[in-house]
């Protein structure tokens, strides 16, 4: 039961000035295990706010992270499950499900973390599943004004994986499931 | 449809001294099987047979089980079996507490507490409670207990009273292991094989035929015990086959010796322990903060039961108790462990299993019906036999330290012996004695310890405090005891005798008859105190140890008030008397058996001069305030309390010096400090008063007392004289404290500059002490004059110490001390 918490582009204080405070309330340290965070948060105040959430925390570098010496991509292993943080800037065309499917087979991973287009989206497909956690204060992005802030955690239990995806539209906060089983560690990774 | 003997019953013919396993009990090899019978979830009729044992055993596992499935908690599972959770409360963030997550959460924090205690139980026997098998039986057991009783929680000790319960269980799986090999052919499946009557439903052996069968034996095991016929074999091995049958009563889940559901029984058994099954002893209920329901202390269980004790103990060996009570060693210090794991710290497991026979082998129902509401009828945690027998065993266990006990003088040492248990002790012999104290627990455990216990412990500290005193003091001080850093009080002693040097050497004109007279009393003091007292005084004193005490006080106040004729009158008046050793007046007495307040209360009982009255007024608050504090803080030894009484004042200082010569200075020096502390501290509080007044006096009083050590410690008079002489020198007239602290005596003035300091910083409640200065004033004022008028009415006798002018002076400082109380009382 390993509690994994994604989220991202955040664009304090560029775009933003801080996280939702319902969100806010609702992440409360102890309960979380992991943080994966895919970029632009931008500064190192937010890093020091989401080391007080978890220890554990994966970041890979947003184009606007002012913090330079992030990694462009990531890849860690929570039980039975790899998965790999990308910010998405890098993919393109942004979003694009395909290309992003050529990035996880790049880097070999059952899960795949990336944002940049400030939207929730979870694909998937034969090789895993691909996670979008959107923009966790609603930071407009290079596209669309129209952005809800959301972030996802992740269920991690043994072969099955249960995303939690908490959006805050027009001041309420949603929360939707959405189950992944592993099929089998071999046959993951042949494909 | 051979009905099989039930096993023998239990002989209810014990002596008293017989251990539990020495009585041949039914299950008595099977300590799992018998406990679960003592503790109440087997039914301990000696009439139920084996299948009423299976069944009970089978019902307690079924709860169990669903227990098990309804609080271990698998947040995955939709709370309520909807298949549409709301998932807005049942997220894995949702804060709000009922939410499956919530509570998964809070379950993990119980585990995590309880596995912190886990790991850490039993190191010595790892090889069984460390495996992960039995770790994991522990964590789920407690932690369900702990779900199922939030208001206990989990407590840290719980573990370890669990622990040998699974350990009898443990062993009885072994033994039935063992006994099957030896005897296997009693437990292959022979419900094939055999035609059944109607009527034997239960039991599937039909051993006749079984033995019809099998006529060549088992061919096992003991030679002798090869019966083929189970009836042929010892009752015990039958009981255990009956018992572990899985084709008896409740098939598989009736197997009373179970391997399989060892977590289920011993689950059962703990939560009985806890709960005491409805009898009084619900171990629970020492590890709750909060009062027991129906205790009419406001105290927790635990607190009560350690006061039941140790009211136990006073009623067994008071001296032992008072000892105890005086060094300030607290029963729950020691009993809270003893009593929350049932002494299972401090005793070897083999032993505790001893002890815990013994301890499961008494009843449980309360033995105390709450009659009437009120104090008395409390029943407290340990209101049955058991609780009885647990309270004998814990203060046999003290008992069995007596000695080494009554042989510390502090606290820490004390609780140490008691909390390092000595590992080679006659298990046999504790639990004999615990037998033997068991009846007198019951009543003590009766009456309810605690609310007794205020007025236990001033009793039993009075006593104390009487016992060191001379028989002189009639009326108890109540002064608690503590012991001072030595070093503190010496150096009061010595700034306090500096003043007192001061004082001594503003009155220089008498300083030669006042030296000598000084010294004198010293010597006399001393004498006094190393040699009996001449018969008529002696009854004298013995009737009037009040009088003379008081009546020393009062002198020691005149003399401190200013040297006086007078005062020198009185001081050569009873020299003289010592020499001619006629004296017979208690005043002799008083000035020999009080050390420091006679000191204090000053020679001179002249008070004529205004001066000397205003004086006179300011010292014997200061002095007995100093006297009440000392009372109340209770310092140093007994003796030293004793003399800080002020109720008994005199008394005390009339142990002192009759008390032990060789009895330290120290003593004695702590009433001149707490002189020197008080006037410090009235100093403080009691501004308007004439605060160089109070320092006078204890200047003064700090002198004399240090005189009065010097005296005692030198030994005799010739080091005195010499005390006396540089105390002497050191007062130069001046009155304050500068003039001491320049003054540069023997003693070191430094000393006294740090003491004066000292007494700035110093601050208390004297106000309530003085007060009860002022009463205590009037009294000796009353008793005094009372003398006064019985030596007025001896006039011409020999008796009569005083020549009259003394008695006038003596009389004046009754005044004045009169006016003092008054002023006090004001206060």
């Amino acid at each position: 039961m390993v509690l994994v918490l994604a989220l991202g582009d955040l664009h304090i204080p560029h775009r933003a000035p801080d996280l939702p405070a319902k969100f806010k309330s609702m992440l409360v340290a102890g309960k979380i295990q992991h943080i994966i965070c895919t970029g632009n948060l931008c500064i190192k105040e937010v890093h020091d706010y989401l080391k007080t959430l978890c220890p554990d925390l994966h970041i890979t570098r947003g184009e606007y992270d002012e913090e330079t010496r992030y990694p462009e991509t990531k890849t860690l292993t929570i039980g039975q499950f790899k998965l790999g943080i990308c910010h998405g800037h890098q993919v393109i065309p942004w979003g694009d499900l395909d290309s992003l499917a050529m990035l996880q087979r790049q880097l070999d991973v059952d899960i795949l973390v990336t944002g940049h287009t400030h939207q929730f989206t979870a694909y998937k497909h034969e090789a895993g599943v691909v996670i979008n956690p959107g923009s966790a204060t609603g930071a407009y992005s290079s596209i669309t004004y129209d952005v809800n802030p959301s972030f996802v955690l992740m269920d991690i239990d043994g072969l099955r994986v249960v995303v939690y995806v908490y959006e805050l539209i027009e001041g309420e906060v949603k929360v939707d499931k959405i189950d992944f089983k592993k099929t089998t560690a071999a046959a993951d990774s042949t494909h | 449809m051979a009905i099989l003997p039930l096993p023998m019953e239990p002989t209810e013919t014990l002596t008293e001294t017989t251990l539990v396993s020495d009585r041949s009990r039914r299950f008595g090899d099977l300590r799992g099987v018998q406990w679960r019978i003592d503790l109440g979830i087997l039914p301990s009729s000696p009439s139920s047979s084996i299948d009423d044992l299976r069944r009970v055993t089978a019902d307690a596992r079924r709860r169990y089980a669903t227990l098990r499935k309804q609080l271990l908690v698998d947040p995955h599972l939709p709370k309520d079996g909807s298949s549409f959770p709301d998932l807005v409360m049942d997220n894995p963030l949702s804060q709000n507490p009922d939410s499956m997550w919530g509570r998964f959460f809070k379950n993990a924090e119980l585990e995590r507490m309880v596995d912190q205690d886990l790991t850490r139980l039993y190191p010595e026997h790892g090889s069984y409670f460390q495996t992960s098998g039995c770790q994991g039986m522990l964590r789920r057991i407690l932690l369900l207990w702990c779900l199922r009783h939030p208001e206990y929680g989990y407590r840290q000790g719980m573990h370890e009273l669990l622990a040998p319960l699974l350990y009898v269980l443990h062993i009885d799986v072994e033994r039935l292991s063992e006994v099957r090999k030896t005897y296997e052919d009693h437990f292959t499946d022979k419900f094939d094989g055999f035609s059944f009557h109607e009527n034997d439903l239960t039991y599937k052996f039909d051993f006749k035929k079984f033995s019809e069968s099998m006529e060549h034996g088992n061919g096992s095991g003991k030679g002798s015990a090869n019966a083929s016929n189970l009836t042929e074999v010892d009752p015990k091995i039958q009981t255990i086959v009956l018992l572990s049958d899985a084709y008896g009563a409740e098939g598989e889940l009736g197997v009373v010796l179970s391997e399989k559901f060892m977590e289920h029984d011993v689950y059962c058994m703990f939560d009985a322990l806890m709960n005491g099954s409805g009898g009084a002893v619900a171990m629970a209920e020492f590890f709750s903060p909060s009062p027991f329901s129906s205790s009419h202390s406001g105290f927790p269980p635990v607190i009560e039961a350690s006061a039941a004790l140790y009211h136990l103990l006073s009623s067994v060996d008071s001296s032992l108790h008072s000892h105890l009570v005086e060094l300030g060693v607290e029963p729950q210090y020691f009993a809270l462990r003893w009593l929350r794991v049932l002494f299972g710290r401090e005793f070897s497991l083999e032993d505790l299993l001893i002890i815990w026979d013994e301890i499961f082998a008494c009843g449980n129902c309360k033995l105390n019906k709450l009659v009437e509401n009120d104090f008395d009828a409390s029943s407290g945690v340990l209101d049955s036999s058991r609780g009885a027998f647990i309270s004998a065993f814990a203060v046999s266990m003290i008992l069995y330290l007596r000695s080494s006990l009554l042989a510390t003088e502090n606290a820490t040492s004390c609780l140490q012996r008691l909390l390092n248990f000595p590992d080679d002790v006659k298990l046999e012999k504790l639990i004999r004695k615990a037998k033997s104290l068991q009846a007198l627990a019951v009543d003590a455990n009766n009456s309810n310890p605690l609310l007794t216990q205020a007025g236990m412990f001033e009793r039993s500290k009075s006593t104390v405090v009487r016992g060191h005193s001379l028989s002189l003091d009639s009326t108890s001080p109540r002064t608690p005891l503590t012991s001072v850093p030595d070093s503190y009080w010496e150096e009061k002693w010595r700034v306090l005798h500096k003043e007192e040097e001061r004082k001594q050497d503003a009155s220089e004109k008498q300083a030669p008859s006042n030296r000598k007279g000084w010294s004198e009393k010293v010597k006399l003091r001393l004498s006094r105190t190393e040699s009996d007292p001449s018969p008529s005084s002696v009854d004298k004193r013995k009737k009037d140890p009040k009088l003379s005490v008081r009546r020393s006080l009062l002198e020691d106040l005149a003399r401190q008030l200013g040297p006086d004729e007078d005062t020198e009158n009185i001081v050569v008046d009873k020299h003289i008397d010592e020499k001619d050793q006629g004296v017979e007046n208690g005043q002799d007495f008083i000035d020999e058996n009080f050390a420091c307040t006679s000191e204090q209360i000053g020679l001179s009982g002249n008070t004529g001069s205004e001066e000397n009255s205003s004086i006179f007024s300011d010292p014997p608050s200061p002095i007995n305030g100093v006297d009440n504090h000392g009372n109340e803080s209770g310092r140093s030894s007994v003796a030293s309390n004793s003399s800080l009484d002020e109720n008994d004042g005199g008394a005390n200082t009339a142990d002192i010096c009759g008390d032990n010569p060789e009895g330290s200075p120290r003593p004695v020096s702590d009433s001149p400090d707490d002189v020197s502390l008080q006037s410090g501290q009235n100093e403080e509080t009691a501004a308007e008063k004439s605060m160089v007044g109070l320092k006078e006096r204890k200047l003064i009083s700090s002198k004399f007392q240090w005189f009065w050590k010097f005296g005692r410690v030198a030994g005799e008079g010739l080091s005195e004289k010499g005390q006396a002489t540089d105390a002497n020198k050191g007062c130069s007239g001046g009155i304050d404290h500068d003039n001491i602290t320049g003054t540069s005596t023997a003693n070191g003035g430094i000393i006294i500059s740090s003491e004066s300091s000292k007494v700035e910083t110093v601050d208390q409640n004297v106000m309530v002490t003085l007060r009860n200065l002022g009463q205590s004033m009037i009294e000796n004022i009353q008793v005094i004059e009372s003398v006064f008028q019985q030596d007025r009415a001896q006039a011409g006798s020999s008796k009569n110490i005083l020549v009259g002018k003394g008695q006038v002076t003596a009389l004046a400082a009754l005044k004045e001390l009169r006016k003092i109380s008054n002023l006090l009382s004001e206060m």
